[in-house]
């Protein structure tokens, strides 16, 4: 941080002298010289403890042998790491630890690449001294993903510490005293926690290991690939390991990527997706009204003489296409370069539409980015944090980590409004580490944000430069906040307007503030104009524009950012730039050497409104998947059964592919190379790990040799290729540094917002949203994403189904004491659209009046949902609904 | 439930401290005065009031070897086994509770009448060996003491052989000495 | 020249002395050359002749599948494909173990590198085979050879030594790994 003096103190380390700034550990300033001293219980992420005694040093002056992990740098210290003393105390604390260790190396998965077995090949000798018998515990089922050999521990509590300071889950725990110490969860209880698996990562030895690749490989047998998980937003970097094109294990090594090495369970234990057995290995073609295997060359001619054929007969209206935003940048800039020239079409749009497009939108509209203006260090080193909607914990966890960062270890402040309650769970909640927290209820969290900047107004907490710079902009928005009586605020999101007040003055005080924006706000009604209004709170408070300040606007699948660059989104083209524009238009023409398609975009709602309609007759779907995605109120299968010709490029047969025409095989991320752009758009490279499964190949691939086909070729040697020309439409475009630049909102349109922009809808913004005040009896749906299952892939891991195979009901304990019903009962939700039964959970975090089910296992609860499309964005909102609940 | 019982006494207890995980210890002193031993149930109910996980809360348990995981018998033997009394034969003591109730050390006779646990130092180290019985401390054992500490707690539920916890010098040296 | 020197020179002494030797055979004849199918030469205590996989007494396999001794090769002959034993939940073995015996140059150090003695060098030496594929020995193979060469088995190694604790044993409450 810019705003604390560095100071740095000089100390010799082995006669070599070395400076380090103030406050580093002793054994942190040796390995940035290069020595490394041997230890267990220390990590750079976890406060030290001190409690293996391995990186004892000599420190000149002081009399004893100290613990370089916990002692800092002073100036002029002189430090000794490799003196006959120390050597010799390394060998006594090893064989004190070897005393009890099983040595049964050559069946422990860690051997290879285990810090206790190098650290004893460098100093025992191997015999022992002791003769007593080792200790044996007795061995308990710990969890079907999660194996632990307690007889191997080495005691260092790396993987306690990292479950409580890191993930602030609490699932472990030293359980007993001195050398019969041993880790458990709760009691003889199944583990049941988050499943992040960095008690695996970070276990020094082999007593924590996991259950998923037990066995199935030496670590000197592992080819290594560094990509990027497609689970979230997020984009953390992940090491696929493979053995002789099997995937075996994913981990991700300290300080790699943007996640520094942590990860979640859907990085760690989901990636066994790309050798699912079900992934379609051969193209498949509709024949006699059932899909049969064909050859490449077969379904490709058929695609383009059926494409050519209609294009004749219809006109390049007559098709659209949809693109999941999980492909790579390279997938979807082909994609829609094949659409807009091959084809002649503006009508594509991508599963950015879902929500992400609401914040883009947004942010466009206010400061002129499409992307965030600060990175995850601002998160990290911000003083306040607003978080809502986003249920950050489950939806993007690696962000969360950032946020728990800056709560428990820089002290930030929290304000969160989330659809959730403070709660001690199985998994961690963002809302126990809130210093002000409102519970709003999910279609509410505008009035929330009102409520907030109420207070700002209120406490006269408005920045006064902004008041002289835009005084009516300042005006139009207190004058609409002050019509906004407290009492009905008070009633909307259950808050006091003390609480709220002192919500607005610990955000507003604060130097460095970030809001967070999740699906909770994006994927709702008026998410884009909530979006809007909290950038009105940042504008009011004086945090806009200041570095390390800004919105973020939350992800939700590992390529949303990248998919509104790439220009896949109907309003869109490449750069981001708008379709409107002639400028952009004559800058894209030339470089393509084609004149684009006049006609307007039209958003996933609208392709499948035409295709219902019939206009739309040719529909070429890229791993999106309507049918199974949009609740059966959007009509979308029946949209797509009225297509002539329907084309997917999927891994699976999934409900959309099941009603192709054709069905082409697609490569998963671990089998193509190419770029994502994550939530805060750092563009990171893809590389591939194994080779593609079947006859699979890469979407980009696939519409090359559609393209050639249809007599216009698109074509390209390699992924790098596509990324040139992005290049030189966007230049500097995934420059693939460590950590992003984060653009800086564009003045003028800054001030064209404060001057004109904001009055156009600041009423309907200002106003609190109509009261759909539940009936008697009646509970409020929240379709939400869970921890263990994100995009359309994850329920195919058999790591992730083993966490959680089925969906189920989870209500306030009162709401269920109401209703008369307990854990693992079954109930019947309905409502005027239908009926389904599931089992219930009873959670705490649920608030009261609410009922939360997983939406990937929503099949039967899709039936339930009405879909209404937004008016500006175009964006499906199904998330929430009103259900009766009864048991059966 | 602890909470509804013992409402005012656990405000109080949580009253007491600035930082409410610290009074995990006289919580679970509190549900081992109540059922004998510190429950599942118990544990997860401290965890809720003192907002921490279950976890949490068994790792403190297996800490202290004062708080019992399981249920114990009406008569809880707890053999001091520190140096001093180690000196003077508190194993030999230990093999003749064993040798009479039948049970190992951490295990309850059938009948639910005695748990015998070997414990470390219970200050009374002047007068080894000794054994305390639930509050009672009975010190100087001989085979013939223990045969009739153990038939009188059966029989009366008491005996009259119990003794301080007392410093040294014993009580009867100083009646003597005044 | 003396008198003696004359008698050696007329009755060609030093050339009987060269032939003593070649006398002697003639005479006392012994062939060197073994006649091999039909005579076998003793070999030494340190033979180290075709590769086995053990067992224990109780007739399960010695191997772990550590996979050390294809570490351990220098020309890559052995290839160990492991996991849990079906059945027998945290148990390791070897589910698939080949040698490409036509690549083996018998140094012995994938022996050496077994953790649980479970490869052994026989005395065995005539392999000789008229396809070569006939030398990519599997499994079942290599314990058949084990099984013929060493008739005397060790006790099964599970808790045998008090310091080996709990070494590759299984845990039958435990659920299968997940598949």
């Amino acid at each position: 941080m810019a705003d604390v003096a560095i100071e740095t103190v000089t100390l010799t380390i082995d006669g070599v002298p070395v400076t380090a700034l103030k406050g580093t550990l002793v054994i942190e300033a040796a390995r940035q010289m290069g020595v490394m001293i041997p230890h267990f219980c220390y990590h750079p992420k976890l406060k030290p403890d001190a409690n293996c005694r391995m990186c004892v040093v000599e420190i000149e002056k002081v009399p004893k042998l100290q613990t370089s992990c916990s002692t800092p740098v002073a100036e002029g210290m002189v430090v000794r790491t490799a003196t006959t003393v120390v050597n010799e105390a390394h060998k006594s604390i090893l064989e004190f630890i070897l005393a009890n260790h099983p040595l049964d190396c050559p069946v422990c998965d860690q051997g290879g690449r285990c810090d206790l077995q190098d650290f004893s090949h460098e100093s025992t000798p191997t015999t022992s001294r002791f003769v007593e018998v080792k200790r044996i515990f007795q061995k308990e089922y710990f969890s079907p993903l999660i194996e632990t050999e307690m007889n191997r521990c080495v005691q260092c509590l790396r993987c306690v510490r990292y479950c409580d300071e890191v993930m602030d889950v609490k699932a472990l725990a030293p359980s007993g005293r001195g050398t019969m110490t041993e880790i458990k969860h709760f009691s003889i209880h199944e583990l049941d926690c988050e499943f992040c698996g960095g008690c695996v990562q970070i276990c020094p030895v082999g007593a924590i290991t996991s259950r998923l690749s037990m066995y199935e490989f030496r670590p000197w047998m592992l080819k290594r690939a560094d990509t990027i998980c497609t689970y979230c937003g997020d984009g953390c970097q992940i090491t696929i390991q493979t053995k002789e094109n099997e995937l075996i294990e994913v981990n991700s090594s300290h300080g790699a990527g943007r996640n520094n090495g942590d990860l979640c369970p859907r990085g760690f234990f989901g990636y066994h997706v790309s050798t699912h057995p079900d992934r379609l290995q051969h193209p498949l073609i509709r024949r006699n009204g059932a899909l049969v295997q064909t050859t490449w060359e077969e379904a490709l001619e058929f695609i383009a003489e059926t494409c050519l054929s209609l294009k004749l007969a219809h006109g390049p209206t007559a098709f659209a296409g949809l693109i999941a935003s999980r492909c790579t940048n390279e997938d979807l800039y082909v994609f829609q370069k094949f659409m807009r020239l091959v084809i002649g079409t503006n009508q594509l749009d991508s599963s950015a539409r879902y929500g992400h497009i609401n914040g883009v939108r947004a942010l466009l509209r206010v400061q002129g980015t499409h992307r965030w203006t600060i990175a995850f260090e601002d998160i990290v080193s911000a003083h306040a944090l607003l978080l809502v909607g986003t249920n950050i914990t489950e939806t993007n966890p690696i962000t969360g980590l950032k946020v728990k960062e800056a709560v428990k270890k820089r002290g930030a402040v929290l304000v969160t409004v989330e659809a959730l309650q403070p709660a001690i769970g199985t998994i961690s909640n963002i809302t126990n580490l809130a210093a002000h927290h409102v519970t709003a209820h999910p279609e509410r969290f505008g009035d929330a944000v009102l409520g907030l900047i109420k207070g700002v107004v209120e406490e006269g907490l408005v920045d006064p430069s902004l008041t002289q710079r835009a005084p009516e902009y300042v005006k139009a928005i207190s004058e609409a906040v002050r019509c906004l009586p407290w009492s009905a605020i008070e009633q909307a999101t259950g808050s006091t307007s003390s609480a709220l007040r002192a919500a607005a003055r610990a955000f507003a005080d604060a130097p460095r503030a970030v809001i967070l924006v999740g699906q909770g706000v994006l994927r709702a009604p008026g998410g884009s104009g909530v979006t809007t209004t909290l950038l009105d709170l940042l504008l009011l408070t004086g945090h806009h524009g200041r570095p390390g300040c800004g919105l973020a606007p939350l992800a939700e699948e590992n390529n949303d950012q990248g998919a509104v660059e790439m220009g896949t989104v109907a309003e869109f083209l490449p750069g981001p730039g708008d379709l409107t524009d002639q400028a952009v238009r004559e800058r894209i023409a030339g470089l393509w050497k084609e004149e684009l398609p006049q006609t307007p975009g039209r958003t996933l709602m609208e392709i499948l409104d035409d295709a219902r309609a019939g206009t739309v007759k040719v529909l070429f779907v890229v791993g999106e998947n309507p049918v199974g995605t949009l609740p059966h109120a959007a009509r979308a299968k029946e949209a797509l059964e009225r297509l002539e010709l329907l084309v997917c490029q999927e891994l699976f047969l999934t409900e959309t592919a099941a009603l192709a025409d054709v069905v082409l095989p697609a490569c998963s991320y671990a089998e193509k190379s190419g770029t994502f752009t994550n939530t805060e758009g750092h563009v990171q490279s893809v590389r591939q790990a194994i080779e593609p499964v079947g006859e699979s190949r890469p979407d980009w691939e696939i519409l090359s040799a559609l393209s050639v086909l249809l007599g216009y070729p698109i074509e390209y040697r390699e992924p790098r290729e596509i990324l040139k020309e992005i290049r030189s439409l966007i230049s500097g475009y995934g420059l693939l540094g460590p950590a992003p630049i984060p653009p800086r909102p564009d003045a003028a349109v800054v001030e064209g917002y404060l001057k004109k922009g904001f009055a156009e809808d600041v009423t309907s913004r200002y106003s609190l949203s109509s009261s759909t005040d539940r009936q008697a009896g009646n509970l409020t749906l929240v379709v939400a994403q869970s921890l263990f299952h994100s995009g359309k892939l994850s329920t195919r891991a058999k790591g992730l189904l083993e966490l959680q195979k089925a969906g189920a009901l989870a209500l306030n304990p009162a709401d269920a004491t109401l209703l008369g019903i307990a854990e693992g009962d079954q109930v019947r939700l309905s409502n005027a659209r239908g009926q389904m039964t599931t089992s219930v959970q009873v959670r705490d975090r649920v608030p009261e009046g609410q009922a939360v089910f997983p939406e990937h296992f929503d099949q039967e609860v899709r039936r339930l949902l009405s879909v209404s499309p937004d008016p500006q964005t175009g964006a499906p909102y199904f998330k929430t609904t009103q259900v009766k609940v009864e048991k059966v | 439930m602890l909470l509804e019982k013992y409402t005012d006494h656990i405000n109080e207890i949580l009253s007491r401290y600035p930082v409410r995980r610290s009074a995990l210890l006289p919580l679970l002193n509190l549900a081992q005065r109540e059922d004998g031993y510190v429950s599942e149930s118990a544990m997860k109910e401290i965890a809720r009031i003192l907002r921490l996980t279950p976890s949490q809360v068994y790792e403190v348990v297996t800490f202290y070897t004062m708080l019992n995981l399981k249920p114990i018998g009406k008569f809880h033997i707890q053999v001091c086994r520190s140096l001093m009394c180690a000196l003077v034969g508190s194993d030999t003591l230990v093999g003749w509770l064993q040798a009479r109730l039948g049970i190992r050390p951490r295990e309850t006779t059938p009948d639910r009448l005695f748990t015998l646990s070997t414990v470390e130092c219970l200050a009374s180290c002047g007068t080894g060996p000794m054994m305390q019985v639930n509050e009672e401390y009975y010190e100087q054992l001989t085979e013939e003491k223990v045969d009739r500490i153990l038939a009188d707690l059966k029989r009366d539920g008491t005996c009259s052989l119990k003794s301080g916890p007392f410093m040294f010098p014993q009580p009867e040296l100083q009646q003597v000495k005044r | 020249m003396t008198f003696g020197e004359w008698v050696k020179t007329i009755t060609f002494y030093e050339i009987l002395v060269g032939m003593k030797s070649t006398l002697k055979h003639l005479i006392n004849y012994k062939p060197v050359t073994l006649q091999y199918p039909h005579e076998k030469r003793t070999l030494p205590d340190n033979y180290r002749g075709m590769l086995a996989l053990l067992r224990y007494d109780d007739d399960t396999e010695k191997c772990v599948g550590c996979d050390l001794c294809a570490a351990a090769c220098p020309s890559r002959v052995i290839k160990v494909i492991s996991s849990e034993v079906p059945g027998e939940p945290t148990k390791r073995f070897a589910k698939e173990y080949s040698m490409d015996m036509t690549r083996c140059l018998f140094c012995g150090l994938c022996v050496e590198a077994c953790p649980v003695d479970a490869l052994a060098m026989t005395r065995e030496y005539e392999w000789a085979v008229y396809d070569k594929r006939e030398l990519l020995l599997n499994k079942q193979q290599l314990l058949a050879i084990g099984d013929r060469s060493f008739q005397v088995r060790e006790k099964r190694l599970e808790l045998q030594h008090p310091n080996v604790a709990f070494f590759n044993v299984s845990f039958k409450e435990l659920p299968q790994k997940p598949s």
